[in-house]
């Protein structure tokens, strides 16, 4: 039975397995590459997407518990190609390197900030604590989503 | 021609790859796809060492979409660094858990996969050697019994049995240093893990075999040793290769060598479709090219005014199931445990170790960062030894103008003292923070040594009618920014136009000359010198054009800002777009080459055996400064505070740079304290993914404190120096001798989890003990140093 869902406002129909990873269907089927299966257990974060507005690892999630529901990937926070304040405040603190935690880290501040606008810096970076970086040591990360709650 | 004055290229250029990495917009190689593409998969041994007796690919060779099986016949070829020891496939011998036996593509991953359990295996067990205590028994057994019969391809290494590679450098009388009257002797030895390197986008291909040669798309530092070595493998000619590189998802030097890219091209010959291949998290865990472990004893002769009149030292490395990076990285002892000090006579020995586990690889500041942990506490036990402030005996001892190192080259100018200066002031900045719960408080300073690896590299510069210019090279993004800033800045500097408009193209192989890849610092400094050069030639030929349409001598142009001008108040003058277009019509497009190699620093003769590179060419000195809590109750060791004052030469970009340091500094803290790899009895890495791996996250970190020092001598173009390799070097070195001071034990080993610091505390932490490393230097070489083989 194919799966429906609301991807990024758009409607979706997957055929895949339910049992198929989401991030597997949003990558292979869909295209959306921007989600990346770097671990695949749930531990990096950098496959994060929004279902029904809240965080998930789309390793994690089996594509059938999509079935009517919303699902936003950093692919839509970046409408018509203009950067979310989180991802301009990224851009202006030099922040990326090799880039591959950042689609997860985008959505993960971008819903983090919407939640809390006026985070201290402890909180940002435990909300950070399931998104893995290997390249920056997070402080610019940090900085930036300071910045954007600053703002 | 008129000389671009190096403040021309120093900027503060954002990177061009930011909004599409934000946007999830960036094509990395595990993005990438083709309609009709096949998936790989590789079948690895589940043993540590064992004769292949039966591999019957038949039943799965018949499963449905399977469309090729490669196998050790497929691949004759052996490659390596030094010695050629390496197959593709196990041939005859299992020598390492998650050694690959075959490889099969398949219509999909899954179809691919059960093709795998479909292949029939037999392997006798044979004993494995899993240490290099064991590997270097008396008796123990060959991991490579026809270690002879390899092709050596540099001369000079003493090589037998289990010992891949031993490299030795020797300087002055060290048994006349040992045996003065007025010295002491401290003697200490130190163990180091394994690490990860943990890059996010494991390690990916996709292969294509298109009009008798192979496409590679590959996430790799190093496309021309994928090149090369993937020919090597196959036993074609390496001309028939041609290697592309998307945007790299981190690769911290576990892409610096071969990986899987030939078995998705020999698997796309075989099938005649596009082949993908992408590790999973777990092989990229088993089979990571990981920082090796080692094992270090370090004795030293000191006086009691605290100069050191002789060192020596013995450095295990262990490289696994083959010789890889381990045989060169065995030079580099010399001059990260043989730099840092003045030192009278020294002798060091580095031997690379076979052992029956995963082969080991090059890591970010790859040998420097464990020892410049064991110097560093070494320095410590010695100020200690005297009753010297271990600050005031760096000061009076690191290297200085005139001063020899290990291989007798000779250091210009005052660096380090300098920086140790510039610490003290940071130092006395900010007041200590010292916790007031009950947790000890322990801090120290620590220098490191570090060099550029230059080699050649080959960059051409086409300056488009548009007055856009294109920069072809082999280098590779890999997200430290070298071709996102550093080379756009160094072109657009010389031709007196915007970053922005210094189009980088992506490595090609086919497009671009050789290049050794990006590592080692070498990036910005030797592919900048090719930019440099070749950007100089375009502008050479930009000028003489402009020269005749003014009417004027080339001499007394100046080009900038996208202009091209008589110099002066008032110049007349074209854009260089009208420049561009006159010259393009006139003689043809404008373009340069550039070409940039080693320049080969003198040491003195005789000292370095077995070395690929016998001096340095650009020395990097680093300083850091740590402070910490240990809580004795758990052991758990908490950084508080992190100071940086790192020799950059001269910083083109200090945004760019400051982050890499921000990044070193923090992979650093997990090397020191919580990244541990261990290995079961049977062979098998024990860590199999993030959750059993443990890297930094944004709750362990701090912000590190960054000083750039500025000025020392570099053969760089503008002076530059490496930037994003040193950050990491000293970080082990300084959370340890923080934690010996605030715990007031004898760290030996990293990483400090809790239960290591916990033991030290209680006394329960036995000294190391290396029955393995024999009492007299001498005994532990293969042949004596400067003997013939």
């Amino acid at each position: 039975m194919p799966i429906d869902m609301i991807v990024n406002g758009e409607a979706k129909q997957s055929a895949a397995d339910p049992m198929t990873p989401l991030v597997d269907v949003l990558r292979d089927e869909f295209h959306l590459t921007g989600a990346k299966p770097v671990c695949r257990e749930g531990f990096c974060g950098a496959c994060t997407v929004l279902v029904d507005g809240e965080p998930r690892a789309a390793c994690l999630t089996p594509a059938g518990l999509a079935q009517g529901r919303e699902i936003g990937t950093v692919e839509g926070l970046s409408a018509g190609g203009r950067l979310n304040p989180v991802q301009a405040s990224l851009v202006e603190h030099d922040a990326v390197q090799c880039g591959m935690c950042f689609p997860g880290m985008v959505v993960t501040l971008t819903h983090f900030l919407a939640q809390t606008p006026r985070p201290s810096r402890d909180q940002v970076r435990a909300a950070l604590t399931g998104n893995a970086c290997r390249c920056t040591g997070y402080e610019r990360i940090v900085a930036a989503a300071l910045d954007v709650a600053g703002a | 021609m008129s000389i671009t004055t190096p403040v021309d290229a120093v900027m503060e250029f954002r990177r061009r790859d930011a909004g599409d990495k934000l946007t999830g917009r960036t094509r990395y190689t595990i993005d990438r796809g083709a309609p009709g593409m096949l998936h790989a998969a590789v079948l690895r041994a589940e043993v540590a060492s064992g004769r292949l007796v039966k591999l019957d690919t038949s039943k799965a060779a018949a499963l449905p979409g399977v469309r090729a099986i490669a196998t050790a016949a497929d691949a004759p070829g052996r490659v390596g660094i030094g010695i050629a020891d390496h197959a593709l496939f196990a041939q005859d011998r299992v020598r390492y858990v998650g050694e690959p036996l075959a490889a099969v593509a398949a219509d999909t991953l899954e179809q691919a996969q059960a093709a795998l359990e479909a292949i029939e295996v037999e392997i006798a067990p044979l004993p494995a050697v899993l240490t290099m205590q064991d590997a270097l028994a008396p008796n123990a057994p060959l991991i490579h019994p026809e270690w002879q019969d390899y092709e050596v391809l540099l001369e000079g290494g003493a090589r037998a049995g289990n010992v891949a590679w031993e490299a030795t450098a020797v300087r002055g009388d060290v048994d006349a240093a040992f045996a003065r009257p007025d010295v002491r002797i401290v003697e200490s030895t130190f163990r180091v893990g394994r690490q990860n390197h943990m890059a996010f986008e494991p390690r990916a291909a996709v292969a294509r075999y298109e009009e008798g040669r192979f496409h590679i798309e590959t996430s790799t530092q190093v496309p021309w040793t994928v090149r090369n070595a993937t020919a090597g493998f196959l036993g074609v000619p390496a001309s028939q290769v041609r290697v592309t590189v998307p945007p790299v998802g981190g690769a911290f030097g576990l892409k610096f060598d071969i990986a899987i890219e030939p078995f998705a091209a020999l698997l796309a010959k075989l099938s005649g479709r596009s082949v993908r291949l992408v590790n999973s998290r777990e092989e990229e865990m088993l089979t990571c090219l990981f920082r090796e472990n080692a094992e270090i004893r370090i004795r030293s002769a000191v006086t009691p005014e605290g100069e050191i009149a002789g060192r020596e030292a013995v450095v295990l490395m262990d490289c696994g199931a083959y010789g890889g990076e381990q045989i060169f990285l065995t030079t580099m002892t010399a001059h990260t445990l043989g730099g840092n000090y003045r030192v009278g006579a020294s002798r060091l020995v580095s031997r690379a170790i076979y052992t029956n586990t995963a082969p080991n690889g090059a890591f970010r500041a790859c040998n420097g960062v464990y020892n410049t942990f064991a110097l560093e506490r070494h320095t410590d036990e010695i100020a200690a030894a005297l009753g010297m402030d271990p600050l005031e005996f760096r000061r009076r001892n690191v290297l200085g103008d005139g001063d020899l190192g290990a291989t007798g080259q000779k250091f210009e100018a005052e660096v380090l003292r300098p920086m140790l200066e510039r610490m003290e002031a940071l130092r006395a900045a900010a007041p200590p923070r010292r916790p007031d719960d009950g947790r000890l408080y322990g801090r120290a300073t620590t220098v490191g040594t570090w060099f550029v690896f230059t080699g050649p590299s080959a960059a051409t510069v086409n300056m488009n009618a548009d007055a856009s210019a294109t920069l072809v090279t082999s280098g590779v993004e890999i997200g430290s920014g070298s071709m996102m800033q550093g080379l756009p800045q160094i072109v657009a500097a010389t031709l007196g136009i915007r970053p922005e408009d210094v189009v980088v193209r992506q490595a090609d192989t086919d497009a671009a000359g050789y290049d050794v890849g990006v590592g080692g610092g070498r990036q910005t400094v030797s592919l900048g010198a090719a930019s440099l050069q070749a950007a100089q030639e375009v502008r050479g030929k930009l000028l003489a054009v402009a020269a005749r349409m003014l009417d004027a001598s080339p001499g007394d142009l100046v080009m900038q800002d996208g202009r091209i001008e008589i110099a002066g108040p008032n110049g007349a003058g074209f854009s260089i777009a009208e420049v561009a277009a006159r010259a393009q019509a006139l003689n043809g497009p404008v373009a340069g080459t550039g070409a940039s190699a080693r320049k080969g620093v003198p040491s003195l003769p005789g000292c370095a055996v077995g070395h690929f590179i016998d001096a340095l060419d650009i020395p990097v000195f680093a300083v850091h400064d740590c402070e910490v809590a240990v809580d004795p109750e758990t052991g758990h060791v908490e950084v508080l505070a992190y100071r940086v004052v790192q020799d950059v030469g001269r910083a083109l970009n200090r945004s760019a740079i400051g982050g890499q340091i921000q990044g070193g500094v923090v992979q650093g803290l997990g090397y020191a304290l919580h990244e541990e790899v261990s290995i079961d009895a049977d062979g098998r890495i024990r860590q199999n993914g993030f959750e059993t791996y443990r890297v930094p996250l944004a709750s362990d970190v701090v912000p590190v404190e960054v000083e750039l020092y500025e000025g020392a001598p570099s053969l760089g173009p503008f002076g530059i120096k490496g930037a994003g390799e040193v950050p990491i070097l000293n970080v082990g070195a300084s959370v340890a001798c923080a934690v010996a001071n605030a715990t007031g034990a004898r760290v030996q080993e990293l990483p400090l989890t809790p239960p290591r610091v916990l033991a030290l505390l209680l006394g329960r932490q036995p000294e190391l003990a290396f029955p393995h490393i024999l009492p007299a230097w001498d005994d532990n070489l293969l042949r004596p140093h400067g003997a013939q083989p």
